[in-house]
């Protein structure tokens, strides 16, 4: 596997983030990456998207108006629908605070912007692995169930 | 012969045990656990980590996974001489992971790839990362990548430049 070609893993990742140019970056990489990319302009727009359900991953942006990443990610973990979509922080805040303010809120991964490609596709794909592994377990459980 | 009956009596629930890496979110739980387990084993004082270390460890992709953690946070606890594990007393490659993780490893695909713009990449994340640990000052920063401060400031003369039209990561 490059980092340049598709990957075999299959998504939707959900990109957060109020910045314009960042979204259109974003979605142009995951998309010719092979992933399927659903886009939120904010924390709300961001909720309401994951209500609709079908979202494999979180890339939130942490800087936003109204509703930061942090509540997003709040809000997110209330609920126990949405609390195992893996969240990942993308963020120019690139310091231990904001690290460890993630950490405590549950986030799976965090990323500094400018975003690195390879690290990008590479904590991406983490997170698809680990949706699909508990998809399996889900299987697993359900026959495991049925047997008894 | 191939005892299918059998394989499928042993194969009830197969189960994957996903990398540690996948389950980030746990690592803090995982720690405290940890820390606790080994602590029973000095009776003097239990040791603490401090947060800045927790997040090296939370970030680290454990390619070791659960056992990796375990070991080092036993190692840690026994070798702690005054009760707290800091980012200081983390192995080199977990402490340095944070800023490699910034840092793209080139990846040569079959279409080749433009060398000068992937060095210059290569140097501009390097330079980021110096000024980011030195608070932006430049002296400090030339000094961890082995310049000169006038060669530093020429580097980030020529980058304003050529930056100023397609920066896209200003937010």
């Amino acid at each position: 596997m490059t980092d340049a070609a598709a990957d075999d893993l299959t998504g939707r990742v959900l990109v957060v983030d109020d910045d314009e140019d960042s979204r259109h970056l974003l979605r142009h990489l995951l998309e010719r990456r092979g992933y399927t990319v659903s886009i939120a302009d904010g924390g709300r727009a961001a909720l309401e998207r994951v209500a609709d359900g079908d979202i494999d991953v979180i890339l939130l942006d942490v800087m936003m108006p109204v509703m930061d990443g942090f509540d997003v990610c709040r809000e997110l973990k209330k609920s126990p629908e949405t609390a195992r979509i893996p969240i990942i922080l993308l963020t120019a805040r690139d310091d231990m605070e904001t690290r460890a303010a993630g950490m405590n809120l549950g986030v799976s991964d965090f990323l500094a912007k400018p975003v690195n490609t390879g690290e990008l596709f590479r904590r991406v794909r983490i997170q698809l692995e680990s949706r699909q592994h508990e998809h399996q377990l889900d299987l697993a459980r359900q026959r495991a169930e049925t047997i008894s | 012969l191939f005892r299918e009956d059998l394989f499928y009596r042993l194969e009830v629930i197969p189960i994957h045990l996903p990398a540690l890496r996948e389950r980030r979110s746990d690592v803090p739980l995982l720690v405290r656990h940890f820390l606790e387990r080994h602590n029973r084993k000095r009776n003097d004082l239990a040791v603490r980590i401090t947060e800045d270390a927790m997040v090296h460890l939370w970030e680290y992709d454990w390619p070791g996974n659960v056992r990796e953690l375990e070991n080092l946070l036993e190692r840690l606890v026994i070798l702690s001489e005054d009760g707290a594990i800091d980012v200081d007393s983390l192995p080199p490659n977990i402490r340095s992971f944070i800023s490699e993780k910034k840092i793209p490893r080139p990846v040569m695909s079959d279409d080749g790839l433009d060398l000068t713009n992937a060095v210059e990449e290569f140097e501009n994340r390097l330079i980021d990362e110096a000024l980011r640990r030195t608070k932006g000052n430049k002296q400090a920063a030339a000094r961890l990548l082995g310049l000169k401060r006038t060669t530093l400031v020429a580097k980030l003369r020529r980058r304003r430049g050529a930056s100023a039209a397609n920066d896209m990561d200003a937010a």
